[in-house]
């Protein structure tokens, strides 16, 4: 296996390894690690965009495109030219790319068959014309491999050069046409109807995909490329939403991933470093997608737990309003079974929530026996404490109010209420129901005729029911 | 280098040269219609870069079976493949559906990561590996004549690589007869198959499982890249020539033929290996059927008939 | 105690949420077998949401769904459902006729060879939507309206209990349009269960026998003449469709609400 390795044979001890390559100590970890950066900033800044604009296999598939014209520019230029080299796999790249959009257009072909045709297609052709040149030319021919899975020994500094150029094009690229690229990218249609060339700039995007695919293809090989275009954007993308941040964050994110991979694959020997640093990429994706406070996964499913378990809890509760309401509030409790017909559940079920009721501490369970001629032996009478009375009573005026409001909805101005993206009662915000009830002017009956719980009321507590006499 | 009807002619010249190309053909042929069957559904589903993905996958698999146990022999290495292209679509389905990634940075992510870890892993190992670069990435379908023989209970039965794939080929063919209504039911619309009570889900990984097959019984011919050209181009091919799935699935038997003998005869002329020499016959046998196919190719109008909104994905509402 | 059969459909307090925006809540159904019941409600309503509810394509968050007395998942073979126009991929490689024998294959059994009789069937069936003549035409070289055509003749070949469908009428010409509704209409009168998403007011009252009037929760149900009503529609609209007002003057304002859900 012959992808990259970067050690010395002679230093064993792994502390000694570290100071020599985060002192740069010398000239081949110094370009070696420049380069990495170099890569992970190009492609972390590019990715942003292919990440966005959903072109992530794109990349993948330009990066196998490229073969043919890297063998072409090397049967023009009879050398090993680097310049020769970029451009006919740039060109090559377009090719590729320009069928694919044929095909699309103009045949019935989606779009994934299009790319795989012209990935593998191309990538044939490459081969074959790669290992024919490299059978006539005696080895002028960097071999295949080279290509397949780079590499990072051997780098000297005039390898940076094209890495630094596409990076200063990127740069200037991304920092002048920001608007316009972001523009173009969301709202194509309206772009254009405002005069955006956005043919134009996406071409501008293309040329610079290809250039930066080209000029790391040698160092990190074609496969690698496209996960490091994919990866740290993607982690980036867990982080914000807006453009800008995400470019700084992704090309942040594959500069270090570059580096820490580098510098891994220098510790260990015969770790190769491109594959490394990809699997850096990966592990911080990973990291920040399981653990990231805002949207991390395992917050969010803890925090979604606490949700439906709270929202159960209130629809109980709302429950057993509703059966206490049906009696008029003659008597503080209710029983069981009369809550499980109300919420059609079994009785079962209904223990168990009435458990978590009581766990929460918003009601009481009290067995009654029964006189001998009724069905059953025992009766479980629910009462609600008071604190389960607040919620049950808030609940219900939440509901009732939002009720009311949206039957009227239209006569407000929008601007009165603002838009609670939950627009329902469990999630409804203190300061939104003040609202509500001040636009409807503090109503006392919904719209089928029932009581409105006014703060008041729920402030009183259970221990005076108005609610029946109240008018 | 350009006389070609002399390579050609040197090519089949002597008797063991024949029996030599015979069997490369006839691998090829082989190699080219599994690829070919479940490249249908792979392409019918929309799922071509899937189908890339997984072969992609499919690598750190067959690295972790060589190395537990110690040895590239056909059943560890086929499993830790399939186990790894069913993982990798695992993780893709989950990336998906599960967080904000969306589909294309899903695959991107999950296969080059799989990927890198496969030559990680590899690289921990050299020196005893002898699985060799140009082997992963376009196979050498050469060599299949030298495969070792088969000996089953002391009987010699022929060429083991062959043997090999042509289980995985009747296997294929097999899973195309049987399972036709779940796939195309479940390629066409899923809330039927659903409404039909058919396992959905299964049936996906059923065909990723055949596709990881597929792929590792193929990658020594072919290379890992270039079955993805043995998948897509004869669906994509024929369906420029016929209308209906059955039809399709029929015609990847006479274009393997064709690939075959096409990628055979290139290479000895050009000098070109084998598996790319086929994709390239391929693509040239692709091109004149999405030029003048009868069923909608390029210079041919047949569709002057229908209204055209509901084609081509082009919204209605 | 009468043994019952069981309701075609059974919904109790569904409630469906996207990461915390909730889609619908608390909805509160049952369907009884011969129905014919159209969906409405505005844009964004979760008229589709419900609908791929009940076929189990989306889970719940509370609430369940029975149909015919089952769950979803073992109930699922007796129910039909034709999707959007817009969820199918129209080059695919198969002919009206192969789309119709698709709705035959739970009938024929997996493994067995589709019968002459699941053929004749079809022809039947595509015969009942005058699809006949293009049996063979590749679905994607079919009109819109053909298009749908094709496929209600697929639920008819399914022979199903309980038809869901997502806006059948979206998009079609006059001609299939009555055609959809006298297909609607014979289920019907077969004894089927219909669920239709509408998204037309104007016709959806001499569509549909019964109507779900939704809007993130269930405004009312019941027999249209009783919820297609002024008060009704202004709470499921929010009081924003300006047609409503004449919809409304040539209905008779109802006295009394029924009971509505909460």
């Amino acid at each position: 296996m012959c992808a990259a390795q970067i050690s010395s044979n002679l230093e064993q001890d792994w502390i000694n390894k570290a100071f020599r390559f985060w002192t740069f100590a010398d000239y081949s970890i110094q370009v070696i690690a420049l380069g990495a950066i170099l890569i992970g900033i190009n492609c972390g800044l590019m990715g942003g965009y292919v990440v966005s604009r959903r072109l992530s296999m794109f990349g993948d598939t330009l990066s196998h495109a490229v073969l043919p014209g890297i063998a072409v520019g090397f049967m023009i230029s009879q050398s090993r030219d680097e310049v020769a080299l970029m451009i006919g796999a740039t060109f090559s790249g377009f090719v590729g790319v320009g069928i694919i959009s044929l095909l699309k257009r103009y045949t019935k072909m989606k779009e994934d068959s299009a790319m795989g045709l012209v990935l593998s297609g191309f990538y044939a052709l490459g081969i074959c014309l790669i290992t024919y040149l490299q059978k006539s030319s005696g080895g002028g021919m960097a071999g295949l491999e080279s290509y397949l899975f780079g590499s990072l020994v051997g780098l000297s500094a005039d390898d940076l050069i094209p890495l630094c150029l596409c990076l200063a094009m990127i740069i200037l690229c991304f920092v002048l046409l920001n608007k316009e690229l972001l523009l173009s990218g969301f709202d194509p249609s309206f772009a254009r109807s405002v005069g955006l060339p956005v043919d134009l700039l996406h071409f501008c995007l293309w040329i610079l995909l290809a250039f930066c695919i080209v000029s790391s293809l040698q160092i990190i090989g074609v496969v690698l490329v496209s996960a490091l275009l994919i990866i740290p954007a993607a982690t980036a993308g867990l982080l914000t939403h807006k453009m800008s941040r995400l470019l700084l964050f992704s090309g942040i994110l594959g500069a270090l991933t570059g580096i820490i991979g580098c510098f891994l694959s220098f510790l260990v020997e015969r770790l190769p470093a491109g594959p490394v640093i990809v699997l850096c990429s990966a592990f911080l994706f990973l990291t920040v997608l399981f653990f990231n406070p805002v949207r991390g996964i395992l917050p969010s499913w803890i925090r979604t737990r606490k949700r439906g378990q709270r929202i159960r809890c209130e629809n109980t509760l709302k429950a057993c309003y509703q059966v206490l309401e049906e009696s008029s509030f003659s008597s503080q409790s209710f029983s069981q079974t009369s809550l499980a017909r109300r919420r059609r559940k079994s009785d079962a079920e209904i223990e168990r929530e009435i458990d978590v009721l009581i766990r929460e501490g918003y009601a009481t369970r009290q067995i009654i026996l029964l006189e001998q001629k009724s069905e059953l032996p025992s009766e479980n009478m629910i009462s609600l404490t008071p604190s389960g009375w607040e919620i049950a009573t808030r609940m219900i005026r939440n509901h009732r109010l939002w009720e009311l409001y949206l039957t009227k909805e239209a006569s407000y101005a929008p601007d009165h209420v603002h838009d609670d993206a939950e627009k329902i009662e469990h999630i409804i915000g203190e300061k939104t129901v003040r609202e509500l009830e001040r636009i409807l002017d503090n109503p006392r009956r919904d719209p089928h005729g029932k009581l409105i719980p006014s703060q008041n009321d729920i402030d009183r507590g259970w221990l005076s029911p108005p609610l029946v006499t109240e008018k | 280098m350009f006389n070609l009807v002399e390579s050609l002619i040197d090519a089949w010249s002597t008797h063991e040269q024949v029996i030599w190309n015979l069997q490369i053909v006839f691998m090829g042929i082989m190699v080219s219609l599994s690829c070919g069957l479940v490249g249908c559904f792979v392409v019918v589903r929309r799922m071509a870069l899937l189908g890339d993905a997984v072969s992609h996958g499919i690598l750190p698999g067959i690295v972790i079976a060589y190395l537990l146990t110690g040895s590239l022999s056909v059943g560890p290495v086929w499993i830790g493949a399939c186990i790894a292209g069913l993982g990798c679509g695992a993780c893709i389905e989950w990336l998906r559906t599960k967080t904000p990634l969306r589909e294309d940075a899903a695959m991107g992510l999950t296969f080059t990561s799989f990927f890198a870890l496969g030559i990680v892993l590899l690289s921990l190992e050299v020196g005893q590996v002898h699985l060799d670069p140009a082997c992963i990435l376009y196979g050498e379908i050469g060599l299949t004549p030298l495969a070792p023989e088969l000996v089953l209970w002391g009987v010699p039965c022929g060429n083991q690589a062959l043997w090999n794939m042509g289980l995985v080929c009747l296997a294929t063919m097999i899973s195309t007869v049987v399972f036709y209504r779940f796939l195309l039911v479940t390629s066409f619309d899923t809330s039927l198959a659903r409404s039909l009570g058919m396992p959905v889900a299964s049936i996906q990984y059923g065909l990723m499982l055949l596709l990881a097959l597929v792929v590792v019984a193929s990658f020594e011919s072919v290379g890992v890249i270039l079955v993805l050209a043995m998948m897509i181009l004869p669906p994509v091919s024929s369906s420029f020539l016929f209308r209906r799935l059955p039809n399709i699935l029929l015609s990847c038997l006479p274009l393997s033929i064709l690939y075959s003998l096409g990628g055979l005869h290139l290479a000895y002329w050009m000098n070109f290996p084998i598996s790319a020499s086929m994709a390239i016959t391929g693509v040239v046998i692709f091109l004149p059927c999405c030029l003048f196919g009868p069923n909608g190719g390029i210079f041919t109008n047949t569709k002057s008939l229908s209204i055209q909104e509901g084609s081509k994905g082009i919204p209605i509402n | 105690m009468k043994a019952t059969l069981p309701k075609p459909l059974e919904i109790h307090d569904l409630t469906v949420a996207y990461q915390k925006k909730p889609v619908l809540y608390g909805i509160d159904m049952e369907v009884e077998a011969g129905s014919l019941v159209g969906i409405i409600g505005p844009n964004g309503a979760g008229k589709s949401t419900l609908i791929k509810a009940v076929m189990g394509i989306i889970k719940p968050v509370d609430g369940y769904v029975k149909i015919f007395g089952e769950t979803t998942r073992k109930a699922i073979t007796r129910v039909g459902y034709v999707p959007q126009r817009a969820s199918v991929d129209w080059d695919f490689p198969v002919s009206a006729m192969d789309v119709v024998l698709m709705g035959r294959f739970s009938h024929a059994g997996w493994f067995r060879r589709i019968s002459k009789r699941d053929r004749i069937f079809a022809a039947e069936c595509l015969e009942q939507m005058n699809m006949l003549p293009y049996a063979n035409r590749q679905i994607g070289n079919l009109s819109g309206g053909q298009q749908q055509r094709v496929f209600l003749a697929r639920a008819l070949a399914q022979q199903s209990d309980l038809y869901l469908m997502d806006e059948p009428f979206e998009g079609v010409d006059a001609i299939t349009e009555k055609a959809i509704v006298d297909l609607l209409k014979s289920l019907r009168n077969q004894g089927k269960t219909l669920l239709v998403v509408h998204h037309d007011l104007s016709t959806a009252k001499e569509y549909f026998d019964q109507l779900a009037l939704l809007n993130l929760r269930l405004v009312a149900f019941g027999e249209t003449q009783d919820v297609f009503t002024h008060d009704l529609l202004q709470r499921t609209y929010g009081g924003k469709l300006t047609v409503l007002s004449e919809i409304g003057s040539r209905q008779v304002e109802h006295k009394q609400p029924p009971s509505a859900v909460l």
